[in-house]
Order: structure tokens, then C-alpha cells, then sequence
């Protein structure tokens, strides 16, 4: 389980997030909503123990980020907004590199990769080099290395931003997937019917505050819309004029 | 530490596989040799030729006594026509060497005749022959006068006062060591230079490239991170180095350096002792090339940064240079400055402090440890993962 509450976050004169509190559940997918610069970025951020917040705390279950970060983040399978690779290695040298950071004997390593490959159609791409790479390419494998130590949570930050079709349903599926397996998983978009497909809770931030937290239903419910992208909108405008 | 050896496999696969980079980076160490070869042949060549040297004169036909010493020390002689100092200006001669007409008169009458060198002061490489030609001359007036003496019935020795003798305390292997200077700068300058790509590519390009992120969320400490990527660089580094110091030696061996009279040896034990004293310095020049990475906020930034530390090998024989004291041993505790003098001394076979070694080696090493720590520091303030 993840648990956030009460974060604040400010770079310099500039609030990022103000209050941003919500939990993610076991085998349930959460959503994390917002547009951008709501403060979705950087709410992840302190959860996968990049940045340290001003008040409040991230916790992965119990165990809190900014306390005892390397416990934490073994715990968690991150994609999170830099998407680099390294373009003088091969698909395969990015999970055993990153298998070896989390720990991972070089068996295990080998097993979870095959596995990984299957999953996320990498057949073709799994021993070439990722210089080159098309986007959907350079997603699956950013997707794999995260997923690499077999985790009990999953944080994916804007998971389908800028892949085409068929990528894009592919991430669905895994998303789904992960979701059959009993994981935690949280992911941050600002596509409204993305978001409203895939969740069963969700979560809508603006101006760095979380404006409203529920399943589907409760939002239309709150905003008081028969529409989920009517309800975002009006959410998100009430608290840009608050 | 399996962090560590996973950060550097890594790292060095990364790397190695990195053509262009790593040509570039190896281009130093494989050109040390060709510059130092080319140089030194020229510096001997222009100590030693001496032989067939061809001496303009104009009027040797006034003084044939002292034209003979001219061609019995080597001189081709030359009557020279037009004007000599437009002809040694546009340095199509050396030197002019011009005997007054009326020299015979002079000398006849005993009174001082003055034969003119006319040579251009400022040329470096003609500073040899002429100071030959004035010892020619000045030899001559010396022969010139003791016969002289001798004719009036006069013991030549009457002239003798004092003289100045000179007793050079410089080993023949001190002398060479002193033209050989510049190894130790080109040597501790690989050190700086062969792992500078790997430095850079593993810091600001991480962040530029946007990796960055996606390695820190690994569960692992940050410092651990930065020791692989230090190793790395270091070894790379270190093998540029090494290549660098082999080629260089190889050079000079090679190089016919007994023709200026001095004399380079070279032994098992000295090469052993030299790879003692500079294997930290790879260490200490990856470890700030990764500081200044981190620090930078692009990868051109980090070029330009990185490129400042690749002058500081210069600064020890600069200063050796303008302020010659003689070494003490805490010179050895100052990371390159002790490295550079101990390359000059093991090579001139001098005897260094034992102490020296351990001195040089432990300073240098914790120097890099102590900014690997700090990096690792770094990388834990979000203002150096953001920017």
C-alpha cells in the first residue's frame, strides 16, 4: 500500500505542491489526474525518494521514503519522467544492469528478463541496442527495467505520453496485468478517459492540492456531472480560482 | 560493493564501446611519443651540427691566418657579397662575418683591429655557431698575443691571472632528465585527458541524456554510485597513463641523446618505481572530473570545466621553473606536485626520501576519496539532480 499525506513541496518563490494527500491500494489501480504543472510530477518525485518534502510524508507500506529511502525504493518499480537510456546498450544490459542495482543474482536476472520480453513484446528488440530506438521501443524497455525486481509496487509516471496506438493499448494490458497480480499500482496522466478506463480510484490534482479523491462514480458524483472530463475540468477550474 | 563492481562493469562497458570517444581520448597518449621524438631530434640536431657548416665572410683575403682556424674547426668558408646585415635580417645567412680591409696595416702597427660578426640576436638557433665563431676569434687573439710575447723574449704565462674553472655537480642523467621536463607533464596530462570522456559521460551526461533520474530511484546509496563511475574513469584513465608513460620512455630510449653528451638509462627498477609513484594520479583527476560533472549544468559545460584541469600537470615544473628550490619532502605531500617532481628524480637517477612514496601515494589517494565522498554528497541535493 501507498500512503501519502500532507506533502508540501516549494522550489524557490514557486509552490509545487501545497497539500497532496491520497493512498493507493493493493490490486487496485490508481490514477493520479491532473494538467500539467499540477504538481503530478513532483508528488512522485517525493514518493520514489528524489526530493525530500517540506511537511508531510510518502510511505510504502509503513515504511516512509524520506526515513529510510533505500528500504523504500527496493520496495517500489519506478518509470518515472526521465525516460533516458543509454544508447550504447543493449535491452538485455539495461535489466542486468539494473537487476544488479536492485540485488538481483545474475540468474534471477536472466529469468525475470525472459519473462519481461514475453510480456512486453520485446522478442525483436531485446538483444539490439537502444540507439535508435522508436519511442514505443525506448517505453517498453524503460517499462521492463523498472519492472525488473518483480515489485510489489508500481509508480509509473505518464506511462502512455507521446506512444502511438498499438504501444499505447500495450501498456494498458500490462497495467491491467499488474493489476490481476495483486499489485499496487499508481500512475499520473492527463488524459481524462485514459485514466477513467483504467482506474478504480482516482485521484484529481490542481494547483498542487488534491481537489477530489474517489472511484469514477463518487467524482461525477462530487462535481455534480453526468461527464468524468466535465467533472476534471470543473474540479481543476474551482481550485484555479480558489 | 556488488553496487559498486555493477556501477563499473557498467560503466567501462559503456564506455569502451564509445569509438569515438575513446579514439579521441587515445589520440594523446599515441602522439606522445611522435612529439617527443620530433622535438628531441631537433634539440640534438641543433646542438651537435657543427660539421660542414658553411661561414659567410666578406674580405678573407685579409686575413688568411685566421681563415685557416676558421676551416680547421669545421667552417666551409664563403666570400659574401652585398650587405650583411639586410641578408642576416631576412635570415638568408645565419651570420656575416666581416674582416676589415685594412687588417693587415693594423696588425702590423699593433693596434687593435676589430673583426665584425654581424648575426641577428634574437634567433635561437643560431646562438651555437656564433658563440663558436667569437670563441674562434677570441682563441686566435689569445695564440696571436703569446707569440707575440714570446718574440720580445716574454713568458706567455706572465698573462695568466685567474681563471674561471667550472665543476658541474648535475649528473649526466640530471642534465637529460632536464630536457626530459616535459614527460612528466605529458604523462600526468594523459592521466587528465584518457578518462575525460567516460568523467563527463557518466555525470552531465547522465543528466542530460535524462538517465539520471531513472538510476537514482535504484535502492542503492548514492556514494556506492559514485565509486563505480570514479573506478571507471579511473581505469581508463590509469591505462591512457600508463600507455602514455611506455611510449614516452620508449621515445627517449630510442633517441640518440648521447650525441649532446649526456647520457639516459633505464632500468627495471626505475620503471617499477615510476608506476608506483603516478598510479594515484588517475585516481585524483577522475575523482574532480566527476565533481565538476555533477556541478555542471550541460555537457558543453562540463567540457569547458573539465578542460581547466587538464593544465594543472603544467603548474608544477612551471613553478619548479620561476622558483628552483631545492625539493623538501613535503612537496611530496601535494597531490601532482609530488608526482611530477618524482618522475623528474627517478628518471634523473637521483635518490629520493623512501618517505616520499607513501607520502605522495596516501595524500593523492584520500585527496580523491575525500572528493568521490563529497560527489557523492552531491547527488543527494535535488538542486544537482534537478538542474
Amino acid at each position: 500500500m501507498i500512503e501519502v499525506s500532507g506533502l508540501k513541496k516549494t522550489f524557490g518563490d514557486v509552490v509545487a505542491i501545497e497539500d497532496v494527500s491520497f493512498t493507493a491500494a493493493d490490486a487496485r489501480v490508481t490514477g493520479l489526474l491532473g494538467h500539467n504543472g499540477a504538481g503530478k510530477s513532483t508528488s512522485l518525485r517525493v514518493l520514489y525518494g528524489l526530493i525530500k518534502p517540506e511537511t508531510g510524508y510518502a510511505k510504502i507500506d509503513g515504511i516512509d521514503v524520506s526515513q529510510d529511502r533505500i528500504t523504500a525504493q527496493s520496495k517500489l518499480g519506478v518509470l518515472p519522467d526521465g525516460h533516458g537510456l543509454y544508447t550504447r546498450l543493449t535491452t538485455r544490459e539495461h535489466l542486468q544492469y539494473f537487476g544488479r542495482l536492485h540485488g538481483l543474482s545474475d540468474d534471477q536476472i536472466e529469468t525475470r528478463s525472459e519473462e519481461l520480453i514475453r510480456m512486453l513484446d520485446m522478442q525483436g528488440i531485446k538483444d539490439r541496442r537502444t540507439e535508435g530506438f522508436s519511442q514505443g521501443e525506448r517505453m517498453k524497455v524503460c517499462l521492463a527495467r523498472a519492472l525488473i525486481h518483480n515489485p510489489r509496487h508500481v509508480v509509473l509516471d505518464e506511462p502512455t505520453n507521446g506512444l502511438d496506438v498499438m504501444t499505447t493499448r500495450k501498456v494498458r494490458e500490462l497495467i491491467a496485468e499488474l493489476k490481476t497480480l495483486g499489485l499496487c499500482v499508481l500512475f499520473s496522466s492527463h488524459l481524462m478517459y485514459e485514466v477513467a478506463k483504467l482506474c478504480d480510484d482516482i485521484v484529481i490534482i490542481a494547483e498542487g492540492r488534491v481537489v477530489a479523491v474517489g472511484s469514477p462514480e463518487e467524482i461525477r458524483a462530487a462535481a455534480g456531472v453526468d461527464n468524468l472530463e466535465d467533472a476534471f475540468v470543473l474540479l481543476s477550474e474551482q481550485a484555479a480560482s480558489a | 560493493m556488488n553496487v559498486v563492481r555493477a556501477v563499473l562493469i557498467k560503466e567501462l562497458k559503456d564506455g569502451l564501446r564509445d569509438r569515438r570517444a575513446l579514439l579521441s581520448a587515445f589520440l594523446f597518449p599515441l602522439f606522445a611519443p611522435v612529439f617527443i621524438y620530433g622535438l628531441m631530434t631537433l634539440v640534438i640536431k641543433q646542438n651537435t651540427e657543427s660539421e660542414d657548416l658553411v661561414l659567410p665572410v666578406i674580405g678573407q683575403d685579409y686575413a688568411p691566418a685566421l681563415m685557416r682556424q676558421f676551416e680547421e674547426a669545421g667552417f666551409t668558408l664563403e666570400a659574401f657579397d652585398g650587405s650583411p646585415e639586410a641578408a642576416v635580417r631576412d635570415k638568408t645567412v645565419e651570420l656575416v662575418v666581416q674582416v676589415p680591409e685594412d687588417y693587415q696595416e693594423t696588425m702590423a702597427n699593433f693596434e687593435l683591429t676589430r673583426v665584425l660578426v654581424i648575426h641577428d640576436g634574437s634567433r635561437n638557433d643560431t646562438r651555437t655557431i656564433v658563440r663558436k665563431v667569437r670563441n674562434l676569434i677570441s682563441n686566435y687573439n689569445n695564440e696571436l698575443a703569446a707569440l707575440r710575447l714570446i718574440a720580445r723574449g716574454v713568458s706567455p704565462k706572465i698573462m695568466q691571472g685567474v681563471r674561471a674553472k667550472s665543476s658541474d655537480v648535475a649528473s649526466d642523467e640530471q642534465r637529460a632528465a632536464n630536457l626530459l621536463n616535459f614527460i612528466p607533464i605529458y604523462v600526468l596530462m594523459a592521466a587528465f585527458v584518457c578518462g575525460l570522456g567516460l568523467a563527463i559521460d557518466n555525470t552531465a551526461g547522465e543528466r542530460e541524456r535524462r538517465s539520471l533520474e531513472p538510476l537514482l530511484i535504484n535502492p542503492v546509496t548514492r556514494t556506492a554510485l559514485i565509486f563505480g563511475k570514479w573506478l571507471a574513469a579511473s581505469a581508463l584513465a590509469g591505462a591512457g597513463m600508463i600507455i602514455t608513460l611506455a611510449l614516452c620512455l620508449a621515445a627517449m630510449l630510442a633517441l640518440p641523446i648521447d650525441e649532446l653528451g649526456l647520457n639516459f638509462t633505464l632500468t627495471a627498477g626505475q620503471v617499477l618505481m615510476l608506476l608506483i609513484a603516478i598510479l594515484p594520479v588517475p585516481m585524483f583527476a577522475s575523482s574532480l572530473q566527476l565533481l565538476l560533472g555533477l556541478f555542471a549544468k550541460s555537457f558543453k559545460d562540463a567540457q569547458s570545466y573539465v578542460g581547466i584541469l587538464i593544465f594543472i600537470p603544467v603548474v608544477p615544473t612551471l613553478v619548479m621553473q620561476f622558483l628552483p628550490i631545492a625539493s623538501s619532502l613535503w612537496m611530496y605531500f601535494v597531490p601532482i606536485f609530488g608526482q611530477s617532481l618524482m618522475i623528474k628524480e627517478i628518471l634523473g637517477a637521483e635518490t629520493i626520501p623512501l618517505l616520499a612514496y607513501p607520502a605522495a601515494f596516501i595524500t593523492t589517494f584520500a585527496t580523491s576519496l575525500l572528493v568521490c565522498w563529497i560527489t557523492g554528497r552531491l547527488l543527494n541535493q535535488e538542486r544537482v539532480i534537478q538542474s
